[in-house]
């Protein structure tokens, strides 16, 4: 008679995982790719990564995947295809209203039927193909010698808004209660979807190198998807970076350095795949040591000791300021105690530091503890 | 109990023999619906990670793959991958224990995800030629599909809720249809009529996924008699999954079994042809809905098959998929003028008065009886009414008030005091310490139902994967000795 007492009658058994969005930042840079080409071409970096998206696709029944390039000179969509901008909205906002189009059902799109290919792969992956050509071919030779990197703080940031967006879609009762009409908050439909939240994350296939002008940018994104308790992984290929690891850190997602970039389908899979509700029961690899140091405000130098403004915690590297105003809220500083009287360090110690700080700029998971930088256990 | 769509579908697949299975996973199209709707959360993982590793995984590195916290997890995806010998634990020649893949379920999955291959096991879309000019449109799809389907629940329902002989005749179920629900017992032929059973009224109360998989489970049990092949034909269905709607397929590809299919299952509304002979068809929404499962968001739509509209309904049919709503002193409004709806309520409620979009009632003691008596559990009423429990009703946690949800119970329980479940009795261990062990890998399956610690004895409902584990112990044990 156990079954009587109505002890289980709360107990909503949701076997099926919630629906995840995986939000891919695929950087495009060409310099690093040009290094790369003899190991990993990024033709077959982009068929792994195909593959890859198909393997997430077919993990979930209600899966879905975004992808954006984060290019020399700009960062784009390459899926969903963003629709040409109205010319209504011209004026203002023009890359603020970015209508999407996931189905991929106007006419030019329509491709030849595969009977060898399941169709949302077809859709999903001609559309990458697409739009990923037409990225190379606006890029010119003029964008190229311009930067050396890549614009990864804008990427992130449109990954971020896709997925708030895609976030409010699924769970419409939630967001935009206002908007919806009394025929709506009757719709069973809604209800329905309310129930099953959208999981997200980003994955960032980086092979850019020194990020530090991005500093503020990433920074500031990285907050936001902490927030949005979204995890953010790192894939680095190649170049090394702090700002990234930091990331991954502050998120809980996964940071990892290919030893042999080749082998990207394998780390692909078996890393980065499993979404939020199987990490749970997985253990997944993380970056060991993270420098959490940061980058200066005025130069983007990565420093180890800053001065930092009292009043926005802006960080400097030095502290000759002009007219002793912080650069970014204005308030006037007084650095006078603070020059003549130097941090109390132990000497040795601060010899140390400076050697580290001056023979690389962005040193990766091999700080040495008690180096005076915080260190993640 | 009104299982989930796929899991009943899993169970069946489960209990295929290896040589099937092999057959099975030559065809993509059939590894990726295994894959996307069969498999837990965590198996997939472990399917993914394995699919591209040039070597067997060692069960040591699984285990160190997963956190100690989800033993119970990575138990259950382990013992489904066995089942479905997707992946099998092998005995290396160093002795060690390692996981290896099917290789045909390798090679399958590559293709599938690559869509590289020659097999065209995604369905060969039509051409212009084969397509014609009148094209179907995915409203025209549904609306074939959802009289079908409505016509196969009316036929099932019209007996027991005691409608007229004419409204019967009404319900246009082809002899196909029919005899196979006779087969699957869910009706009898009472005096003439059809006689709806225990089976029949969970096969009314489960959602459309589950009852089009049900429907075809029966049907694959009687193929082999129809002289058909059982693997071509689930190879079939998962490509019938894998096809978009709205897209018409050409059918000259396909062999003798499978235009064969074609008709018996245009005659359930999976499948839509304008004509016998047609040179193309359509899938309908029941039949691509068939690898998605139901926790899904895209497939929310498929469950709106089950309202049925008797014609003036409309266009608002496709809006509403709860209607009801029950009150704490057993008092029930339906919004609907379905009359399939009305006849499946009546099975266990007292309905007391119809308006033109209304029906309301209440549940007595009575009409519970009733239902339990002709076979309806007190589970298939509790979660019929959950999942039509109307959008109102659905803000609260319990969408049911608990006290209607317990006295439904205890009207059920006056009756039945006695639960049987099949399975096998574990007992006569050597020591406290082996009985612990096997108890509790018992319970990470999942699979211990009763145990009796005094008696070192306990009961599971399934013992294939607990002997697996008896004879690995023994082998470990043998091999220690032996060193």
């Amino acid at each position: 008679m156990n079954g009587i007492d109505g002890s289980d009658r709360h107990i909503k058994t949701e076997e099926a995982p919630p629906p995840s969005l995986l939000a891919i930042v695929l950087d495009t840079n060409p310099h690093a790719w040009a290094h790369l080409s003899s190991t990993l071409p990024i033709s077959a970096a982009l068929a792994n990564i195909l593959v890859f998206i198909n393997a997430h696709l077919a993990s979930g029944n209600g899966n879905e995947v975004a992808v954006i390039a984060s290019h020399s000179h700009k960062t784009t969509f390459l899926y969903p295809t963003p629709a040409r901008p109205q010319p209504k909205s011209r004026h203002g906002t023009a890359n603020g209203l970015v209508e999407m189009n996931g189905s991929g059902n106007d006419p030019e799109t329509h491709m030849a039927e595969s009977p060898n290919k399941y169709r949302p792969f077809a859709v999903v992956e001609n559309a990458i193909l697409r739009n990923f050509a037409k990225l190379l071919n606006e890029t010119s030779e003029g964008h190229v010698q311009a930067t050396p990197t890549t614009l990864i703080g804008g990427a992130l940031s449109l990954a971020l808004t896709h997925i708030n967006k895609q976030t409010i879609l699924h769970a419409p009762t939630a967001a935009s209660a206002e908007s919806t009409s009394l025929a709506a908050l009757a719709d069973s439909e809604n209800a329905h979807v309310d129930r099953v939240p959208l999981t997200s994350r980003i994955l960032i296939v980086s092979v850019s190198g020194d990020l530090a002008n991005q500093y503020i940018p990433v920074m500031n994104s990285i907050f936001a998807a902490q927030r949005k308790r979204i995890p953010i992984d790192i894939l680095k290929l190649a170049g090394d970076t702090v700002l990234l690891q930091q990331a991954s850190d502050a998120t809980g997602g996964v940071y990892m350095k290919p030893e042999r970039p080749e082998g990207l389908l394998q780390y692909l899979m078996m890393a980065f795949l499993p979404d939020v509700t199987a990490r749970a029961s997985l253990v997944v690899p993380s970056a060991g040591g993270v420098d959490f140091r940061a980058a200066c405000f005025c130069h983007r130098n990565v420093v180890d000791i800053g001065f930092v403004c009292s009043v926005c915690l802006s960080i400097f590297c030095n502290p000759d300021l002009p007219d002793d105003l912080c650069l970014t809220c204005g308030s006037y500083l007084s650095l006078r105690s603070a020059v003549t009287n130097p941090p109390a360090l132990i000497p040795r110690k601060k010899k140390k530091k400076k050697k580290l700080g001056t023979d690389s700029a962005t040193p990766g998971a091999n700080t040495p503890v008690g180096s005076g930088t915080p260190m993640h256990p | 109990m009104s299982a989930s769509s796929s899991s009943q579908a899993l169970e069946y697949l489960e209990g295929l023999p290896l040589s099937t299975h092999k057959k099975l996973y030559e065809q993509p199209s059939t590894v990726l619906a295994v894959f996307r709707c069969m498999l837990p959360h965590l198996a997939k993982s472990i399917v993914m990670a394995m699919l591209y590793m040039p070597s067997s995984f060692p069960t040591a590195d699984l285990d160190a793959w997963f956190k100690t916290s989800a033993r119970k997890e990575k138990e259950h995806a382990t013992f489904t991958l066995d089942r479905l010998h997707i992946v099998t634990p092998q005995r290396q020649d160093d002795g060690s224990l390692s996981y290896t893949m099917n290789p045909g379920f390798q090679r399958s999955l590559r293709q599938a995800l690559e869509g590289s291959g020659t097999h065209r096991s995604f369905g060969v879309p039509a051409t212009r030629e084969e397509s014609g000019s009148n094209r179907m449109t995915t409203e025209q799809l549904d609306e074939y599909s959802r009289s079908q389907w409505e016509g196969i629940l009316y036929y099932l329902v019209s007996g027991a809720a005691g409608l007229s002989k004419d409204a019967i005749d009404r319900a246009e179920v082809g002899p196909g249809t029919k005899k196979l629900l006779h087969a699957g017992d869910l009706v009898r032929t009472v005096h003439g009529s059809p006689r709806i059973t225990k089976d029949g009224f969970s096969f009314v109360l489960q959602e459309t996924n589950a009852q089009v998989w049900s429907l075809l489970i029966v049907y694959l049990k009687m193929v082999n008699d129809l002289g058909m092949s059982e693997t071509e034909v689930l190879a079939f269905l998962f490509m019938l999954g894998s096809l978009e709607l709205g897209q018409d397929y050409s059918t000259s590809t396909l062999s003798a079994t499978q235009l064969q299919m074609l008709d018996d299952l245009s005659a359930m509304g999976l499948v839509y042809r304008s004509s016998k002979n047609a040179q193309t068809f359509y899938p309908t929404r029941l039949a691509t809905s068939l690898t998605s499962d139901s926790g899904s968001a895209m497939s929310a739509s498929s469950n709106d098959i089950a309202q049925a509209n008797q014609g003036n309904a409309g266009p608002s049919a496709s809006a509403n998929k709860g209607f009801i709503i029950i009150e704490t002193n057993y008092r029930l409004y339906a919004y609907t003028n379905s009359l399939i709806q009305i006849a499946i309520l009546s099975l266990f409620t007292k309905l007391q008065h119809r308006f033109p979009n209304l029906v309301s009632g209440k549940l007595t003691k009575e009409s519970v009886h009733k239902a339990v008596q002709s076979g309806i559990t007190s589970a298939q009423i509790i979660s019929y009414l959950t999942t039509y429990a109307h959008p109102q009703m659905q803000k609260t946690v319990s969408y049911i008030p608990p006290t209607v949800t317990d006295q439904i119970r205890l009207w059920e329980y006056e009756g039945e005091r006695v639960e049987t479940t099949a399975g096998y009795l574990m007992r006569e261990f050597g020591s406290d310490a082996e009985y612990r062990d096997v108890l509790n890998y018992a319970s990470a399956l999942g699979v211990l139902v009763w145990q009796n610690d005094a008696n070192r004895c306990f009961f599971v409902s399934q013992v294939e994967q607990i002997s697996a584990y008896l004879r690995k112990k023994k082998e470990n044990r043998d091999v220690a000795r032996t060193r």
